[in-house]
């Protein structure tokens, strides 16, 4: 199994939502399409779907063109953001809505639903209806019901967005076990760069309707293509810094160092989070973020430089890594 | 607080006293009704009006049934027209959906009674009097532009999401509308079916055009009928005895589906 977008275009008026999207999923990846919102990400994923059309481009989910393969006939396994529950019918009503209509025989529908319950622990609850769950729960049912339809391809739009980090954090083991490490390939949006990274075997930072950049998470962190990448992906994001000639200097605030020899810089702020410190600096350049441990106070004046293999340099027009 | 309460006192008489007024005329006998001077206690209540309605020839109860049947197939008939046609116009695209509500509005507003001479040529054309069947017509014609305005506003209500995935889950368009949809909108297709049965239940000059048989008359005609019977006297305690039958089942329609208006059935469909 594995899902082919071609160069798909799509605009609403005159604006392009979406420009020359090429991107190959194979058996079993997961790839984050991963940006701000109204970068298109959710519009690929309903193309991808079919419940929107591309202007032009083609959607491959096995090879087959999807061009007139109606939504209903494509064994999408999707999770909305919202989860998208049918409100009036139970936990198993929910689950068994669709296999009963595309006429599976009752035995083995019946089967299928309560061995699935038992996957994703819904047992207990299976004759409540939606409004009556948790966050978390319903979730899990939207993945069950993803599950039942036998996908060809699972989309997952922000389908953690609306729970709480810890329950995120709970549920993260329990995605990969039941939607990533099957055969299907995974489209995962996502504007939290974290989840991307946590979960997804490649990234694809997306940025007005296009692909910015798309590699491993490491890739993306160790050699961001562009300053927008490089600014996307990494917590605190990447310091740049201006010169005279024309290009921009990169450099991650984990990879300050505190160096005698170095800048001559005030700390401006200070939060501390136990194991590590996020500085904020006013350096001759601008202020500057930096990761460390050692024991600096607010106000402190510090001297602060970088190994030079860790400097990504960008040039200043384009942004784009020189 | 006990401000709050006045005004709820005040407004409930203001509204209820009237129908009060007829349940207790209905009970009164002619002479309590029309002597101002105190009448002897047992001859002040009777149910002589009441027996009157149910002696009288065709029997009262004929036009309650004959109404209940007009009301209820011109509501089916709405709703059966109404539901896919409010879907659809949900689905057009914005400018047309506009243009489309700005037109059913108006007809909505259009003033029904300067049609009833022209309905009742229309209804000459097609031998549609005497037709408790075919007047059920004209009421849904007529209870159509507020049934898609309403079930319109309620389908656009909906979250996408919800259809959405009911499309992935692979349900046909008809199958998502008798399986989702519909169902969701429940709350709004009862409080739609209860003004247009309201509106049948209550109409008068087509009624009255139409229907000329004695035996086939709605409740408003008839009880019409009973008000102008005489030129002498008016028969206040048969017409408050009318009217009190008439608004008993509108009263247990409304008992009956009050859950169905009143409930947030789509409460839980997004995040929580």
């Amino acid at each position: 199994m594995t899902l082919e977008l071609q160069h798909i275009g799509r605009r609403f008026g005159e604006r392009w939502i979406l420009q020359e999207l090429d991107l190959n999923v194979a058996q079993g990846e997961c790839v984050a399409l991963l940006g701000a919102s109204g970068c298109g990400k959710s519009t690929a994923l309903r193309l991808i779907a079919g419940l929107d059309q591309p202007d032009c481009g083609h959607v491959l989910i096995d090879g087959e063109p999807m061009d007139r393969v109606p939504a209903r006939q494509r064994r999408i396994g999707m999770v909305f953001q919202s989860y998208a529950l049918f409100p009036h019918l139970t936990v198993r009503g929910n689950l068994d809505l669709g296999l009963r209509l595309r006429g599976g025989p009752l035995q083995d529908r019946q089967q299928r639903i309560e061995a699935m319950l038992d996957v994703v622990q819904l047992r207990d609850l299976a004759d409540q209806r939606p409004g009556q769950l948790s966050g978390g729960q319903r979730q899990r049912v939207a993945l069950a019901r993803a599950l039942l339809r036998d996908p060809q391809v699972f989309l997952l739009d922000e389908p953690m967005s609306n729970l709480d980090a810890q329950l995120r954090d709970e549920l993260r083991p329990e995605l990969k076990r039941l939607i990533l490490d099957g055969p299907q390939p995974v489209i995962y949006v996502t504007h939290d760069q974290q989840e991307a990274m946590a979960l997804a075997d490649r990234i694809a930072v997306m940025r007005h309707g296009r692909i910015e950049q798309i590699g491993t998470p490491q890739e993306l962190y160790d050699a961001p293509s562009t300053t927008y990448v490089a600014q996307f992906i990494g917590r605190p994001p990447m310091n740049l810094i201006s010169t005279d000639d024309h290009s921009i200097i990169g450099v991650r605030p984990e990879h300050l160092i505190l160096d005698g020899a170095g800048m001559d810089c005030r700390v401006l702020n200070r939060e501390w989070h136990g194991a590590s410190q996020q500085l904020l600096l006013d350096s001759p350049h601008g202020s500057l973020r930096m990761i460390c441990d050692g024991g600096v106070t607010l106000g402190d004046s510090v001297r602060v430089s970088w190994p030079s293999q860790r400097e990504h340099r960008f040039n200043a027009s384009d942004g784009r890594r020189e | 607080m006990t401000q709050r309460r006045f005004w709820i006192v005040l407004l409930l008489a203001w509204s209820l006293a009237p129908m009060l007024w007829q349940l207790i005329s209905s009970f009164s006998s002619d002479e309590a009704l029309i002597s101002a001077g105190r009448v002897a206690l047992s001859q002040r209540w009777t149910f002589d009006h009441y027996r009157d309605l149910f002696l009288s020839d065709p029997p009262f109860w004929r036009y309650l049934i004959n109404s209940t049947v007009v009301a209820a197939e011109t509501t089916v008939l709405t709703l059966v027209l109404a539901l896919p046609a409010s879907y659809t116009l949900a689905r057009l695209p914005v400018l047309w959906r506009r243009g489309s509500r700005l037109l059913i509005t108006a007809a909505a507003l259009f003033p029904y009674v300067l049609l009833f001479l022209a309905l009742l040529e229309i209804a000459r054309a097609f031998q549609f009097g005497n037709n408790l069947l075919a007047l059920a017509l004209p009421y849904a014609a007529l209870s159509m532009p507020l049934a898609l305005l309403l079930l319109s506003a309620a389908f656009e209500g909906l979250p996408k999401d919800l259809e959405d995935a009911a499309q992935l889950e692979g349900l046909t368009l008809i199958q998502r509308l008798r399986w989702v949809m519909i169902p969701l909108i429940a709350p709004a297709s009862a409080s739609t079916a209860i003004l247009v049965f309201l509106f049948a239940w209550n109409e008068y000059p087509i009624a009255l055009t139409w229907i000329s048989d004695a035996s086939l008359l709605t409740l408003p005609v008839a009880v019409a009928r009973i008000a102008g019977s005489s030129i002498y006297s008016i028969p206040y305690g048969a017409y408050a005895a009318a009217t009190v039958l008439g608004s008993i089942p509108l009263l247990m329609l409304v008992l009956i589906f009050q859950k169905q208006i009143v409930s947030g059935l789509t409460n839980g469909a997004i995040k929580g």
